[in-house]
């Protein structure tokens, strides 16, 4: 038995952020329609695209957002057709701009950049403009230069896992006896993103501190904190007490640094950063990132492996978990991360087919 | 959906710092009864990892911003679960729960005495969320991890940046936040099948693989086309103008990205630039953005992105954390609600990111105190008499105030 399964969902905008919400779903056995326009949905065309396949069938995102979906061509079915097929769902998810208006009798979940009220809820978004809003953006970078806008589409899926608990909350509720009818429901990507933001907020409003940029992964109050170059590969740091500093002394023999009293707090660190970090790049060059890495666990440091992406699939801790598996296009299959978490007892189900545009239309028009 | 929609849950969450705590606090803010079990001496390390005897005297505790922010809605006891009356008090209430969340690193729970099996032992259905960085199994699994270090594991810093850049990572312990997130909606799809069943089970979250999502643009590229996107800085291999550009005053900057050319027409009337198509600009990309920097320079940052905005051009001012507070569309949506909390008085805590109708959930109660909620757990719950409670006391195997560790 899957953890969802008898919940239906239906897709009617397929905007990045309503595909993530979507795809947890169906990752858990519910049944989940994509209720498309013939043109498809638009993460059909988004890149990047696979080497094999046609337009609307080749586009990467669109693969890992949708597997194990059923797809279905609006225009294809009558009124009385569309009505059945929407009779069976338990959730409708849309955007601000859905490819139907879905009756009130169906709760749903929209989830829009800026929430559906309020001054700014016209606005034209995007994810830059989120990390822009939530104070994140002004903080990455040089400082005397501009800051850097974190790429890709982070905003959005940030916000479909949490429309996701949003959902999943109204539903459980339902089923548990806690709420009846239909409800809508609303997520803001912005609100979702405040998430990483808000304990800085309330800081800087009890202490009148605002945090600066000070330049490329520095943050206070932790240090030494960030990624460096080893003799080969890249090493992440996070020195956060006074017995992992001694240990990352000892680790890059540096046993003179480890009992001077400045150094004994992250605050004492980052101010003397000018005398430190010299020291610590210099050994690291030394050594090879893998090497530093399992000795420094091994003596309780959280240091890391930062792989490239090209790395990234052959890292013995994710072949082992199996962290990354295959969406199948038909003429190819990709590799793309596996459901983020695991219930043992009722396993999601690790990628699977992707449907191609209309696959499943005939099934909703012969009832 | 209301903060009542989880009533009839409990939750025992035993999680620190931000991710784990922040995954339980979902469910309170749903209306689940989140108890937060915590030592006195054992405390959650987000209070202060550099605790001192000064610290603990000034009752540094109860003023940590962000425990207290991830904790709302919760109640809090204080069990030392290195002692066997203490531990035992616990396998009593997970008896009585739904749910058992953890982040401990891979060693601490199985020290203690601690495993699914154990819980499963004394409660058939419980659900035990555990959270570590790497996952509960493979060879990683009992590694150390903050925040940072799941986002540097998760190769999410080399997408960001210019290739002359370290690999850059976002300034914030982005790997928590998410991770509570992913967490949050782990246990809501295990809630659901222990509804139906009546089954629980283990639920094994690995906080890196809960970041790939959102570096999932590089994923694919390498996946796809064997190689990842260039490292551009702020620029965009088929966007332009598309950028972060100064404003005026100290350190004010706008983000503004031109996808289409009707907002390129719009963006051109408005600021009279002259630079023609798409192919155009980005073949003259150093001069476009030099160009609209200074156009954009002695324009006020919020001024100018409500007025690109009216035109439907994307620009949003980078907002300093300061701001957030008083930013227009958190406070028309009321997003932050003020709560009376002791020891640090009136305080804003977010709203859940997700609503029904046009208003948020409302937070019940701020972050409860070292053990504030003792008596109400372990007479209420437990029904242990007075007389006990007393003795545990006395012990110190419960108590309101942090003690420095022992051990």
């Amino acid at each position: 038995m899957t953890a969802l399964a008898g919940i239906t969902v239906i897709d009617v905008s397929g905007s990045i952020s309503t595909s993530y919400c979507a795809k947890l779903f169906a990752d858990y056995g519910a049944t989940v329609i994509n209720l498309e326009p013939s043109r498809g949905f638009k993460t059909r065309a988004e890149p990047p695209f696979t080497q094999t396949g046609g337009d609307g069938e080749n586009s990467a995102l669109h693969a890992y957002l949708s597997t194990n979906k059923q797809s279905v061509v609006l225009d294809k079915l009558t009124p009385a057709q569309l009505s059945t097929l929407l009779q069976q769902a338990d959730l409708v998810l849309d955007d601000t701009n859905p490819i139907i208006d879905p009756p009130a009798s169906l709760s749903r979940m929209t989830i829009s950049w800026y929430g559906t009220t309020g001054p700014m809820a016209d606005f034209t978004g995007t994810d830059a403009q989120m990390y822009a809003m939530n104070g994140m953006l002004r903080m990455i970078g040089e400082p005397n230069a501009a800051p850097y806008i974190p790429t890709g589409y982070q905003a959005q899926m940030v916000a479909g896992a949490t429309a996701f608990i949003g959902a999943m909350g109204h539903i459980l509720s339902r089923e548990l006896g806690n709420a009846e009818g239909a409800v809508q429901l609303e997520t803001s990507i912005l609100e979702s993103v405040m998430c990483f933001t808000d304990v800085g907020a309330i800081s800087a409003h009890n202490t009148g501190i605002e945090a600066s940029r000070l330049g490329v992964n520095r943050f206070p109050p932790t240090y030494p904190l960030g990624v460096f170059p080893c003799k080969d590969g890249w090493l992440g740091v996070t020195v956060l007490t006074p017995s992992q500093w001694h240990a990352f002394c000892d680790l890059l023999d540096l046993q003179e640094l480890a009992d001077i009293p400045l150094f004994q707090s992250s605050a004492g660190r980052l101010e003397a950063l000018d005398i430190i970090e010299p020291r610590f790049t210099e050994q690291l060059l030394k050594h090879s990132a893998e090497d530093l890495f399992y000795r420094g666990q091994k003596a309780r440091i959280p240091l890391a492996r930062v792989p490239t992406m090209e790395e990234l699939f052959m890292v013995d801790q994710f072949v082992k978990r199996d962290a990354f598996c295959n969406a199948d296009l038909g003429h190819t299959k990709l590799t793309v991360p596996s459901t983020p978490f695991r219930l043992h007892a009722t396993p999601p189900t690790f990628g699977g087919p992707v449907a191609t545009l209309g696959k499943h239309t005939e099934a909703y028009i012969d009832g | 959906m209301d903060n009542r929609a989880l009533q009839g849950i409990r939750v025992i969450d035993l999680s620190m710092g931000w991710a784990g705590p922040l995954a339980a606090r979902h469910l309170a803010d749903m209306g689940a009864q989140v108890i937060k079990v915590e030592s006195c001496e054992r405390f959650d390390w987000w209070r202060s990892w550099e605790a001192t005897p000064e610290w603990i005297e000034d009752d540094g505790a109860e003023k940590s911003v962000a425990f207290n922010m991830v904790n709302r809605n919760k109640k809090n006891l204080t069990l030392d679960l290195e002692n066997p009356h203490g531990r035992a008090l616990l396998l009593d209430l997970v008896k009585e729960a739904n749910v058992v969340v953890e982040n401990y690193s891979g060693a601490v729970l199985p020290k203690l005495g601690l495993s699914y099996e154990v819980f499963k032992a004394v409660n058939p259905k419980i659900i035990l969320l555990s959270m570590p960085a790497f996952g509960a199994d493979g060879p990683w699994a009992e590694f150390r991890a903050y925040g940072s270090t799941v986002e540097q594991s998760s190769g999410l810093p080399h997408l960001n940046g210019t290739e002359n850049d370290l690999p850059t990572m976002h300034h914030v312990a982005y790997g928590d936040a998410m991770g509570g997130i992913t967490g949050g909606a782990a246990l809501l799809v295990a809630l659901r099948h222990q509804a139906r069943t009546g089954e629980g089970q283990f639920v094994d979250l690995s906080q890196v693989e809960g970041l790939f999502p959102l570096g999932i643009h590089g994923i694919l590229a390498q996946s796809a086309q064997g190689h990842p996107p260039e490292r551009n800085g702020n620029r965009h291999g088929g966007i332009a103008p598309h950028g972060v550009y100064p404003c005026q005053g100290d350190d004010d900057w706008i983000v503004i990205q031109v996808f289409t050319e009707a907002q390129w027409s719009a963006l051109k009337q408005k600021s009279g630039l002259t630079f023609g198509d798409l192919n155009d600009r980005l073949a003259h990309t150093d001069e476009l953005d030099e160009a609209l920097a200074a156009w954009t320079r002695p324009q006020e940052s919020g001024a100018l992105m409500r007025e690109l905005q009216e035109l439907s051009i994307p620009a949003a001012a980078t907002y300093k954390t300061s701001q957030l507070l008083n930013h227009e569309q958190l406070t028309a949506r009321q997003f932050w609600q003020w709560r009376e909390r002791a020891f640090v008085g009136k305080q804003p805590n977010p709203s859940a990111p997700y609503r029904a109708g046009t208003a948020p959930l409302q937070i019940d109660t701020p972050a409860p105190t070292l053990g504030e909620h003792n008596h109400d757990v372990l007479n209420g719950i437990l029904q242990l008499s007075e007389k006990k409670i007393a003795e545990l006391e006395a012990e110190g195997i419960v108590g309101t105030k942090p003690r420095m560790p022992s051990k």
